[in-house]
Order: C-alpha cells, then structure tokens, then sequence
C-alpha cells in the first residue's frame, strides 16, 4: 500500500500518469479495455426454438455477429451507458421468416465497475 | 518542472517500478510463420518457420499461473504474422474470458474488413500496424509490391472503431527518411492518433544491409522531426521505447526513457521460453513454460532485468549519463555482455 502511494505520487510528479501508460518497440499501445460483452440467446416467441442464422449487429451496423445453431450470440462492443443492438432476419428462408427487431439497452454504472462487464439478453422474434 | 528535478524523480519512479515489477505486457509470441519477407525483420522469420505454431492451451496454462493479475495487464500477440494464425479470434476470447485484456501487432497483408469484425467481436482492445514509408519505400522495404495497398485499406478499418487504441509503427531507414513529413501528412489525413518511430537493431536480416541504418546525423534530424512534430499536436508522435537520448529525454517521448524489460514487461516465445521483448537476445531466456510455472520464473528470476549493474561495461562504463540511461534498451546486448550494440545518446552528442 505505502509503496503504491510512492509510485503514484512519483509518477505524477513526473508529470506522467503517462509514466503508467507505456509500450515497447515491437508491441501495441495499452489496452484501456473499454468494452462491453454482450451475449444471448435468440428465439422464436412462436415456438421458443432457438434461430440460427440471425445477424446481431451494434451502434452503427459495421459490428455484428451471426447466431450459432443454438441461437446463441457472443461478442464484445465498445463501452456505453446505451447500445442500441438490431437483430435482423437475414436468410430469408432458410431459417423461417421473422420480423426485425431494434432495442436500446441500458447499462448501469456498477456493471462496468466489474473487470469483465457484461450483459445476456433474451430476444424473442415473431415470425413474419 | 526543471529538468533535472524532473529526471531526478523519473529515476526514483523507475528504481521503485523495479523493486515492484508488477507484470503489465505480456508478449505472446504465438507464430513465426510471415506472408512477407521484409529487409528489417529481427527474428528472421520466413514462411516455412522451423516452429510449429504454439498450441493454445500450451500458452493459457502458462497464462493460468498468473494469479491476481493487474488490472491494466495486456497479452500482446505477436508473431511472424499473427493473423495467419486460423484461430486467432478464439486466442483472444480466451484470454479475455480470464479478465485480461488483449492486442496484436500486424503488418496488415490480411487485416480486410471481415477479420476486423471477427477480431473486435473476439475483445481486440489495441492494434498495431507497422507503415514504413508511402508506396515504395514501403513495398521495398515489405518485399512486396501490394503490401502499401494492403496497410493502407487495413489502416482506414482501424481509424473506424473508436474503442481501439490503435498506433501506427514506421521503420525509419534511409529510404524513408526524407519522406517523413509526407508520411506524417498521409497519416493525419487518414485520420491515425497516434505514430511511433522506431530504428532498425543490428540484428536478423537487416544485419547486413547498409540502407536500414541512419547515419548519426540523420539520426539527429530524426529526434528533431518527432521533437517538431510534437509541438504541432496534429497527431500523437513519439519515439519508440528503444534508446536514451540524452537532450531530447522528456522531448520525443511522453515520458523518459526506461526500458521496462522484465520489470513489466514479460514474454512467451515461440518455442516456450519465458523471457521479455521478443528482440532480446534469446540466451537471455529465464525458464520455458514446458518445464517452469510461469508466474514463478516472473516472480523470482529476471535478476539480470531488475539489475541492470552488469552493463556497466564497455563504452557504459564510465559515461556521465549511465544513471538515466543503465546501458540503454536491453535489446541492444548479446550474451558476452561485453558492450552494448548502440549508443543513441553517442549519436546525437557530437552532432
Ligand atoms: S554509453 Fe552506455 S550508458 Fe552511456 S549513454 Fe551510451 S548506452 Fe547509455
Ligand atoms: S528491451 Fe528494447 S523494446 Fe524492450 S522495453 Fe527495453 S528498450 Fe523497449
């Protein structure tokens, strides 16, 4: 604990909060890990059989992930009190048809306070 | 604050990081299979690497020693090319699944819009790419002729993404030399944070060619470009971690020099060795994961690192500036530990 106190106070009269921050020659810049897991389950609000296929994408569409052949969806996005998440029917057929879906969830502050923030969400898709 | 208060407090800053050497970067040196075959690379890598690609679990049960890690500790994956790795969105799940964070340092060859995607959805959280110059220099120097088009479609896809702290890293070499300000105009204009330098180290295939190694003058207009460029703030520029250099200490950095190998910076190679950056001299190695718990070696070796009163030798060992500089980047010794191979403060103090 004294110790810790040393290093800060040093470091900060370094005038570097920087002198914490670094990165070696041949590596990348540090990590801050400003992100959000997000993971969940897609399912029929018919049927309650998971969908494969369904395309979860984030913010401004560019990241998004497929669901698996259980529905399931996993990927990490940048950290933000609100994510605005599309769920979007994108084989046509091949899975059944079913109505796209927009939802805005809100994260708490005490979740990002966690090493790894996350979030699970259900979704239900009616089908066309 | 003066100068020489200033690095009076930096060097009690570095001795007390070096009592604690709390580990924060971790190199994973997960391939040595390369798509290119550039002029500067240090590890001789090829594309029929003599090295099996590590297995993963091998790398997460020496990862798995580490107990209580710090909070901002990162696993840098870096190779050869780390994207020719098939299953390198899975490598990075897993070691954020553990809570820590991770990056990748790549030339960019394979870096196309979809592997973007992959790697953010997988918790990328901080890229490199290395840009040694515009079209030519860059395609000489990358040893092929698509290679700028390549990083320059990869770069455009990181500058996208907010979340990564992403940087840009430039081989300087004679041929790029006098193209720096156009580099630096390119790269504002693409919309890059953040640029870092870097001098090529006498060692792998630059080795042996002349035109990978600055003259000291040259050397000098260097420190005075990042030192210019700094003051413009159009773009976070600054001079890799690699050399002390004397006047410009404070100037070309964000901080001054200190060369955090083994004090928080550690490494798993290619073939299991624990050691720090992976342009260390490889007889510098302090245990290998097939035989030793990682965190332990970590812990109680590294006595070479964290004292670094052996390179008191050679030219360091009547130099004025040894309190600050300790014999420079560690990556600049062999193994005979006889003298160190550059001396960047040398370079600059009779220009
Ligand atoms: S002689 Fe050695 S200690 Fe002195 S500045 Fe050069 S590398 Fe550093
Ligand atoms: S060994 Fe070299 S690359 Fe690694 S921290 Fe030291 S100066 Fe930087």
């Amino acid at each position: 604990m004294k110790k810790d106190w040393k290093r800060k106070i040093v470091g900060w009269l370094c005038l570097s909060s920087i002198a914490f921050v670094f990165q070696a020659c041949y590596g990348t810049p540090q990590d801050f890990g400003n992100d959000l897991l997000i993971e969940g389950l897609v399912k029929s609000k018919k049927t309650g059989f998971p969908i494969k296929g369904i395309k979860v994408s984030v913010g401004d569409k560019m990241q998004y992930t497929l669901t698996d052949e259980n529905g399931q969806f996993s990927f990490y996005t940048a950290r933000m009190n609100n994510t605005q998440i599309y769920i979007e029917d994108i084989d046509s057929t091949e899975n059944s048809l079913f109505i796209n879906k927009d939802t805005l969830i809100t994260i708490k502050d005490s979740i990002f306070n966690t090493k790894l923030p996350k979030v699970y969400l259900n979704i239900e898709l009616e089908p066309k | 604050m003066n100068k020489l208060l200033k690095q009076a407090l930096f060097r009690e800053f570095k001795k007390n990081e070096t009592k604690l050497h709390e580990l924060n970067y971790l190199f994973w040196e997960c391939t040595t299979r390369c798509n290119l075959n550039c002029r500067h690379c240090g590890s001789d890598c090829s594309k029929d690497s003599q090295y099996k690609d590590m297995p993963l679990d091998h790398f997460l049960k020496a990862l798995d020693t580490i107990n209580n890690s710090s909070d901002n500790f990162t696993v840098v994956i870096t190779g050869g090319e780390p994207l020719l790795r098939k299953d390198i969105e899975l490598c990075g799940r897993e070691i954020r699944k553990r809570g820590m964070r991770w990056s990748l340092v790549s030339n960019g060859y394979l870096y196309d819009e979809q592997k973007h995607i992959s790697l953010l959805n997988a918790g990328l959280g901080a890229l490199t790419l290395s840009l040694d110059g515009l079209t030519d220099s860059h395609n000489w120097l990358r040893n092929n002729d698509n290679s700028f088009k390549r990083v320059d479609k990869a770069i455009g896809l990181a500058v996208s993404t907010s979340r990564l702290n992403f940087d840009v890293v430039t081989c300087v070499n004679n041929r790029n030399f006098y193209e720096l300000e156009e580099v630096r105009k390119y790269l504002i204009q693409k919309g890059v944070k953040a640029w870092r330098l870097f001098t090529i180290v006498p060692i792998g295939r630059a080795k042996v060619d002349a035109e990978m190694f600055l003259t000291d003058s040259r050397f000098k207009k260097l420190m005075d470009f990042i030192n210019e460029s700094r003051k413009r703030n159009e773009i976070d520029i600054k001079f890799s971690c690699e050399g002390y250099v004397g006047k410009y200490e404070f100037k070309v950095r964000d901080s001054g020099f200190f060369c955090r190998a083994g004090i928080n910076i550690g490494s798993i190679l290619i073939d299991g060795s624990i050691s720090a950056c992976p342009n260390i001299d490889r007889t510098f190695a302090q245990g290998n994961i097939y035989k030793d718990n990682f965190f332990n070696i970590w812990q109680t070796k590294y006595i070479l690192f964290r004292d670094r009163s052996w390179t008191k030798t050679g030219q360091c060992a009547d130099c004025k500036q040894y309190k600050d500089c300790q014999g420079n980047g560690f990556h600049y010794w062999h193994s005979q530990k006889k003298n160190v191979l550059v001396c960047h403060h040398q370079k600059i103090k009779y220009e």
